[in-house]
């Protein structure tokens, strides 16, 4: 029984890896400190995996574990190296290269990103991932209303670590 | 362009591809190793401090002090009150672990901080209550030291021949009293260091999420 679950669960896990991936991108910036959230994430789903009832998506679930361990639950193994830059940690190398201007903007776009509080990264991250405001408020438990006003404040945020 | 929107066009580039992907076996190694989320560490500090609570009322029972109490003969007055201190940690134990158990990483970001708050709230409330119980406990065995032990009543006795059994009695409470606060500053203090430490960022981000919301 227990070597079922087991098997689903990695299996669903191993296809789904990528929304992990992604929620250890916004959260972290170097591989080790990725590979040691990606570790717990794994382990809350894991724990929560008898309770997952499917009836939502398992995806959609796997954001919700996914980002409550980040902003909540986690808590870093080793307080050691976090100085490496986020640019410096690649992911791998785009099919086709933007052009120079659009490439700086992005690199300054995701270092200001990693200045944003825990909250704030959460918002932006489900806005990346192309959910919508009701999915952003159940997710993180505000009112639609307020994602709205948290976002539009987010922006602004952005826009001024950019711009000083 | 919007900052955003940039990003997004950057974020959905290449999906499929740009994470590092791992191995069904490497997935299933990680699913049996241990968490060191903040929920056990919550769990495993309060354990300590409920053991450490009963420690202290185990230790305080076998001390010289606690047989020289048991010429005073006051078990009546002071079985209830040992018998209720244990009663309340049952009492405080079990809303503990009703707590812990509700705390699930499926729950909305907001309720599960509130969830996790809440355990530690229990925890807290237990702290304060033990201090009370202490202070009170102090002062009750204090008023029967004045009345039954043999020693205070022969220094009482001298006291009052030289007509100072009212300064005696404030010496005795004042001294009481200092030696209680400092103890009760010092576990305070060590309490809210570690109580600081753990819950600092948590503390942060449901500030942050509560703020807005009424």
């Amino acid at each position: 029984m227990k070597k079922e679950l087991e098997h689903s669960f990695v299996e669903k896990l191993e296809k789904n890896q990528n929304i992990v991936h992604k929620v250890c991108r916004i959260y972290t910036n170097n591989q080790e400190a990725h590979n040691d959230l990606f570790q717990e994430i794994t382990i809350q789903l894991w724990k929560a995996y008898p309770k997952f009832r499917g009836d939502s998506k398992f995806s959609t679930w796997m954001y919700r574990v996914g980002l409550n361990t980040a902003i909540t639950l986690y808590r870093k193994r080793k307080r050691s190296i976090t100085t490496e830059d986020f640019s410096a940690f690649q992911y791998k190398i785009k099919s086709e290269p933007y052009d120079d201007t659009e490439e700086e903007q992005l690199k300054l776009l995701y270092k200001a990103v990693h200045q944003l509080n825990d909250i704030e990264k959460a918002l932006v991250f489900l806005y990346l991932e192309d959910k919508n405001y009701k999915e952003i408020s159940e997710t993180l438990g505000i009112t639609e209303v307020n994602a709205r006003v948290k976002m539009n404040r987010v922006k602004t945020k952005l826009r001024t670590i950019l711009n000083p | 362009m919007d900052e955003l929107e940039l990003l997004k066009r950057d974020w959905k580039k290449d999906e499929d591809t740009k994470y590092p992907q791992l191995s069904y076996k490497e997935i299933y190694n990680m699913i049996l190793k241990k968490s060191s989320s903040i929920v056990k560490w919550i769990f495993i500090i309060s354990l300590l401090e409920f053991i450490f609570w009963l420690f202290i009322s185990f230790a305080l029972k076998d001390a010289d002090f606690n047989k020289r109490f048991e010429t005073y003969h006051a078990d009546k007055i002071m079985t209830p009150f040992i018998v209720l201190g244990y009663l309340i940690l049952v009492y405080f134990f079990y809303r503990f672990y009703k707590n812990y158990k509700t705390i699930s990483a499926t729950d909305n970001a907001k309720i599960l901080m509130e969830n996790i708050l809440k355990t530690r709230r229990t925890v807290k409330q237990y702290v304060g209550f033990n201090l009370i119980y202490l202070a009170i406990s102090t002062f009750i065995v204090l008023g029967i030291q004045f009345n039954r032990d043999k020693e205070m009543i022969s220094l009482l006795d001298k006291a009052s021949a030289n007509g100072e059994a009212l300064k005696f009695y404030a010496l005795i409470i004042l001294i009481t009293a200092v030696a209680l606060a400092i103890f009760i500053a010092f576990i305070l203090g060590f309490y809210y260091l570690i109580y600081g430490i753990l819950l600092k960022r948590l503390n942060k981000n449901y500030r942050e999420l509560r703020r807005l919301e009424v």
